[in-house]
């Protein structure tokens, strides 16, 4: 696991989003074991503490579980899994308009190029 | 809890501390950051006891110091105090012979976290490799406070790092610690909490995350603020 951290947002956010998309991606799968909060500090290169954070908001908002003292999960929770997809693709959208709409290019000049674009990049192998 | 008030220190007429406050929990990660000659040193011996202070009060976990405190708090300086002609082995007895606190089965973990052979001389280590020395002597008791005076400085990028993977594992464990830097490149998402110090006074004590999350600032946003003012 390798995250590069920016120094403004906090860690622990940072953290969840770095979860998310790995879920979102398949690469964490549901009911897959996670590693505990020391070892993640320390793949991670940050302060327990803020592990500790970040797992805890997790199992707030459902996204990991945990059985008595067993190592924590992913969650099997279809409706969760959806929710973490479908939050990561909206900021990505909402990113791209706003930077689209920063240099004032109107939506039908911009939707061909961005097919267009899209999938050269996946012919090339970059996404 | 180390909860450092008021404390005013002077060398001569040099007043190096002129009211200091400031505190370190538990479990937590905090940095005494400044440029040097600010007083970092100096707060740390006076926790210690190493040197008097003019006027106001150290406590430890609520305590005023005394003799029993030193067995809760430990030093670590920012160069090894043992005889160069002496093994990382000799060194380790040497500890344990002196603190009741030495916990031999944690320096034996730290030292082949470290990746150290107890038989090299301290005076064929590299830098890096001696400051490893140095920390792994301190960490190895068994305390609730670390002190450490510039644990980065003056090291190899690796060794840097290294050390840097101690703070996330378990070999601190929910001991409290206090680090001295003037640099904070690379460990700054370990920290929890950081005192800006400047001329004998702290400018600025915060929560690292909960700067981030409130104001969207980094701990280095902070210092440039702090001290470009």
């Amino acid at each position: 696991m390798n995250v590069k951290f920016n120094n403004r947002d906090p860690v622990y956010v940072q953290v969840i989003r770095h979860f998310k998309e790995q879920i979102a991606k398949g690469v964490l799968e549901p009911g897959q074991e996670i590693p505990s909060r020391r070892e993640l500090a320390n793949q991670l290169k940050i302060n327990p503490n803020t592990a500790q954070r970040a797992y805890k908001e997790m199992e707030e908002q459902g996204l990991i579980y945990t059985e008595g003292n067993l190592p924590s999960k992913i969650t099997k929770d279809e409706l969760v899994l959806k929710g973490v997809r479908k939050e990561l693709i909206m900021e990505a959208v909402e990113t791209f308009i706003y930077s689209v709409q920063s240099i004032q290019v109107p939506l039908e000049e911009v939707l061909d190029l961005v097919t267009e674009k899209y999938q050269k990049s996946q012919e090339e192998g970059n996404v | 809890m180390i909860e450092v008030k008021d404390v005013y220190k002077k060398f001569g007429r040099k007043p190096v501390l002129k009211g200091v406050s400031f505190t370190a929990e538990k479990g937590k990660i905090t940095a005494l950051i400044g440029i040097n000659g600010v007083g970092k040193t100096t707060i740390m011996n006076a926790i210690m006891a190493l040197t008097p202070i003019n006027k106001g009060e150290i406590l430890i976990n609520g305590e005023k110091l005394h003799k029993g405190s030193f067995e809760k708090i430990t030093f670590i300086p920012d160069a090894i105090t043992m005889l160069p002609s002496m093994k990382i082995k000799d060194a380790m007895q040497f500890m344990d012979d002196f603190y009741d606190s030495w916990n031999q089965e944690r320096a034996n973990e730290l030292l082949s976290f470290f990746r150290l052979k107890e038989s090299d001389k301290i005076a064929d280590l590299s830098k890096g490799n001696t400051a490893k020395v140095n920390l792994l002597l301190g960490l190895a008791l068994d305390v609730d406070f670390l002190l450490m005076d510039e644990p980065f400085s003056g090291i190899d990028i690796f060794s840097r790092e290294q050390i840097a993977e101690v703070f996330t594992s378990h070999l601190i464990e929910d001991r409290g610690v206090i680090i001295t830097t003037h640099e904070i490149n690379d460990i700054e998402h370990l920290l929890d909490k950081v005192v800006l110090l400047d001329n004998g006074v702290v400018l600025k004590e915060f929560n690292t995350e909960e700067m981030r999350e409130k104001e969207g600032k980094s701990v280095i946003d902070v210092m440039r603020e702090v001290y470009r003012s």
